[in-house]
């Protein structure tokens, strides 16, 4: 099925050697909880090759959303940052990791400010 | 802060309360417990049998720990002092603890009733500067023996866990102890403030001997930090005062950000900046430079991670710019204001290779230089292809996020900082004179990285011939002809805004001051409209806009003394750079050796004492930073190569001053100076000491 986070993980997965990301080096899990289904991907980076798994596993960090939200990270409808500061996005482990893989994200087209009451615009894809 | 209110403080946890240890927050008023930008208690009064307190004293233990020694009753009313009330309050990762002791000094044993009142009103450190309404709901539950406060929208929570470790009756606006207290005996019960911030475990309950190891290691941590920082001697006490203090409070104000635990950077201020500041962990680090290099070597790398990496108009992010400034609050979380991170700031990017290159010459750490240069070239490259707005080969700054950015993106970013003579203000893009002074000399380190570490002289070549064009053009244009200075900015049409201002001593540092002109800027700056006796005003005397208590129109910073002091050493004046050092020291002394953020630019003579700046940070980490640079530039400590030169100039009123120990590629070494007014005593060595201790 082609919800927007499969197609990112596919696209990330075409990128191979990512310069921005030559200090990162670990495993991101994304848990994308939809219902009583997760599914899960791991994204392991060495020095900024780039590689992607479906499926559980060991990381140095997971990220676990909501399908609606993490569909809106990863098409650059909704900021990762101030999803986690919302408590909208739950993640454990190493923070820098995460901070170097937001720049594989799509930068958010031209946005106002969040109105109070709604999800970020898409969100609810 | 005003007088009486007293702040204690770890990293981004600190709490202001009053000289009882009181809590009354009105929604407009800084105090209160605060973590990562939240107010998790903004109540917090202690009664005793119904009666508030009276402070007898306040103890700073350390910069985390105080002591409040109190009697019941107010103002002449106590007459009963035959009980005394102890609240021993500590700071810590994610809250704070407090000891509550009575004693009773009578023969008979008594029962009071123990009251503490307590409420959060959760409030964005932006709120409490703004007044905003809260769009959330709050409830307070008690679960498991503890007052739980909570505050809720949507999914955002933010809780105040606050349990006890004698028993209470607890409600949902506080915690009541019946206490018996013996015959010069005492009760005494353990309370934790705990902020549950919900996007981490931050906020897990500890015990009394976590608690205990934690502050032991704080001590530990302290001692290790001043111990590790070069030695002063000097006759002149309120220069060993300012150097102490500096140290202790450099240390309060290392904010060790949740994105990389473990690791710390100088926060801003207290209390609206306790947050990362691109510009002012820069300014700090390289102030500080000669005593504690690590703080560079962190700033760096966490501003690093967070360097722009694409075009976001909200938070007016490009690729390769330094932000200005993160935010943890709830405003940042629902995006009402754009710090998650916000990049307004024209000047970060530049100072961001400016202190990689400084780092190096103090360090010899060339591997961070090498693990930074796609970080460095890239904010190179951001000079020139996103700062330059107007097309006219300078950095100029015009706001995208037109709600809730910064009109000005430079340090006087205030809106009335940059104005004409006559005060109009200029319309928009504006390219301010110091943003053309950084820009040059980040070109110019860049390419001595570029040349002897990153092993590209076709870039060193390429910046270095940028550079001289940028500084033929700047002497040009820049130049105002009949004032002998540089205008404050150039205004959209290229014309100059033509005000007198500090900013030109920030010229001299940066070295794009062309020599013949040097002279003329270092009579201006040392002239009576912008020196008040005390230090560089911000703007001249006569200029339309000034104002000695307008924030960034009048006032006298001290870091940017400290800045001018830098580049008047780095022109040879160091007569000037003496005075200037003399100036700041001698107002640190009002302030028990802290600088505070600002004062006012009155004239020395007309107040004899120098005039806090009505609502001025303090302590703030570029003016904690300040003694230390002025320490350097009166000592002219200057490394060339693998040496450390020194060629001291010190003020009239210090007659020896020795630094031992100074930290660097050399290893360590020690540097001595003799004034003025040594004459006729036992002379340490003039110049730099050749002790080595490797």
């Amino acid at each position: 099925m082609g919800d927007t986070t499969t197609e990112f993980f596919e696209r990330v997965a075409r990128r191979g050697h990512e310069p921005m990301l030559d200090k990162a080096r670990g495993t991101i899990r994304f848990e994308r909880v939809d219902g009583a289904r997760t599914d899960q991907w791991r994204v392991t980076i060495d020095c900024g090759d780039v590689s992607v798994s479906h499926g559980p596993g060991d990381a140095d960090c997971v990220v676990r959303a909501d399908a609606d939200v993490l569909d809106a990270v990863a098409s650059g409808e909704a900021n990762a940052f101030t999803a986690i500061l919302r408590g909208e996005i739950a993640f454990e482990g190493d923070p820098e990791l995460l901070v170097l893989f937001q720049r594989l994200l799509p930068a958010t087209p031209g946005r106002a400010p969040m109105t109070d009451g709604a999800v970020p615009h898409g969100a609810r894809g | 802060m005003s007088d009486g209110v007293v702040t204690v403080l770890d990293g981004n946890t600190f709490v202001v309360s009053d000289r009882r240890g009181d809590v009354e927050a009105s929604p407009t008023d800084p105090t209160g417990l605060f973590a990562f930008d939240t107010r998790f208690l903004s109540r917090w009064v202690l009664t005793v049998d119904g009666l508030r307190l009276t402070s007898l004293s306040v103890d700073d233990l350390q910069y985390f720990e105080n002591r409040f020694f109190l009697v019941p009753g107010t103002g002449t009313v106590y007459v009963d002092a035959t009980q005394s009330v102890i609240r021993r309050r500590a700071v810590t990762a994610a809250g704070f603890h407090e000891v509550l002791t009575i004693l009773n000094h009578d023969d008979r044993p008594v029962d009071v009733t123990v009251r503490l009142d307590a409420a959060a009103d959760f409030a964005d450190l932006f709120e409490v500067k703004d007044a905003l309404e809260k769009k959330g709901a709050y409830h307070a539950e008690v679960r498991d023996g503890a007052l739980v406060l909570a505050y809720e929208r949507r999914r955002y929570r933010r809780a105040t866990q606050i349990s006890t470790s004698a028993a209470a009756a607890i409600d949902d606006h506080g915690l009541t102890f019946e206490a018996h207290v013996e015959p010069h005996g005492e009760w005494s019960t353990e309370l934790d403030v705990m902020a549950e911030l919900g996007w981490n475990d931050v906020g897990v309950t500890r015990t009394a001997a976590a608690f205990r190891r934690d502050r032991e290691h704080m001590e530990q941590e302290l001692a290790r930090w001043v111990g590790a920082a070069p030695s002063l001697e000097c006759d002149w006490e309120p220069l060993r005062v300012a150097y102490r203090r500096s140290l202790v409070d450099l240390a309060a104000i290392r904010f060790s950000p949740p994105i990389t635990p473990g690791r710390s950077l100088p926060a801003a201020g207290l209390p609206w900046f306790m947050t990362t500041f691109g510009r002012d962990s820069i300014v700090t680090s390289l102030q500080a430079l000669p005593f504690t290099p690590e703080l560079a070597s962190t700033t760096l790398q966490v501003l690093g991670l967070w360097q722009g990496t694409r075009v976001d108009d909200f938070r007016e992010e490009d690729p390769g710019r330094i932000l200005h400034e993160i935010r943890y609050g709830e405003l940042t979380a629902f995006e009402e204001r754009p710090h998650s991170p916000y990049y307004g700031a024209a000047d970060a990017t530049a100072l961001y290779v400016v202190l990689l290159d400084e780092y190096e010459r103090w360090t010899g750490d060339r591997q961070l230089v090498r693990d930074l240069e796609q970080e460095a070239r890239a904010a190179l490259r951001w000079i020139d292809e996103y700062a330059d707005l107007m097309g006219n080969g300078y950095v100029s700054y015009r706001r995208r996020n037109e709600e809730t950015g910064l009109e000005n993106q430079c340090w006087k970013d205030s809106w009335d900082s940059i104005s004409y003579r006559d005060g109009r203000l200029p319309g928009f893009p504006r390219a301010t004179c110091e943003l053309q002074g950084y820009a040059y000399d980040a070109k110019v380190r860049g390419a001595r990285l570029a040349r002897e570490i990153w092993g590209d002289a076709a870039l060193a070549d390429e910046l270095e011939r940028e550079a001289a064009d940028l500084k033929r053009r700047f002497n040009r244009d820049f130049w105002v002809a009949d004032g002998e200075y540089f205008a404050l900015a150039l205004d959209p049409d290229g014309a100059q805004v033509d005000a007198l201002s500090s900013n030109i001593g920030h010229l001299l540092w940066s070295g794009i001051v062309e020599d013949a002109k040097a002279e003329p800027v270092v009579r201006h700056l040392m002239g009576p409209r912008l020196h008040s006796g005390w230090g560089v005003r911000t703007l001249a005397v006569g200029e339309g806009r000034f104002n000695p208590i307008g924030y960034h129109v009048g006032t006298v910073w001290p870091f940017d003394n400290s800045i001018i002091a830098w580049g008047l050493r780095r022109y040879r004046f160091k007569q000037e750079a003496a005075r200037i050092a003399s100036g700041i020291l001698d107002a640190a002394a009002y302030f028990d050796g802290r600088l505070p953020e600002a004062f006012g630019g009155y004239e020395r003579e007309a107040t004899k004492y120098p005039v806090q700046y009505p609502t001025a940070c303090s302590p703030q980490a570029w003016s904690t930073g300040t003694p230390l640079l002025l320490l350097r530039t009166m000592l002219g400590l200057e490394p060339v190569g693998d040496h450390l030169v020194a060629d001291p100039l010190l003020p009239d009123r210090i007659g020896v001053l020795a630094l031992l120990d100074i930290p660097g590629r050399w290893g360590h070494i020690d540097a001595f100076a003799r004034g003025p007014s040594a004459e006729g005593r036992r002379a340490l060595q003039p110049e730099l000491g050749a002790s080595g201790l490797g």
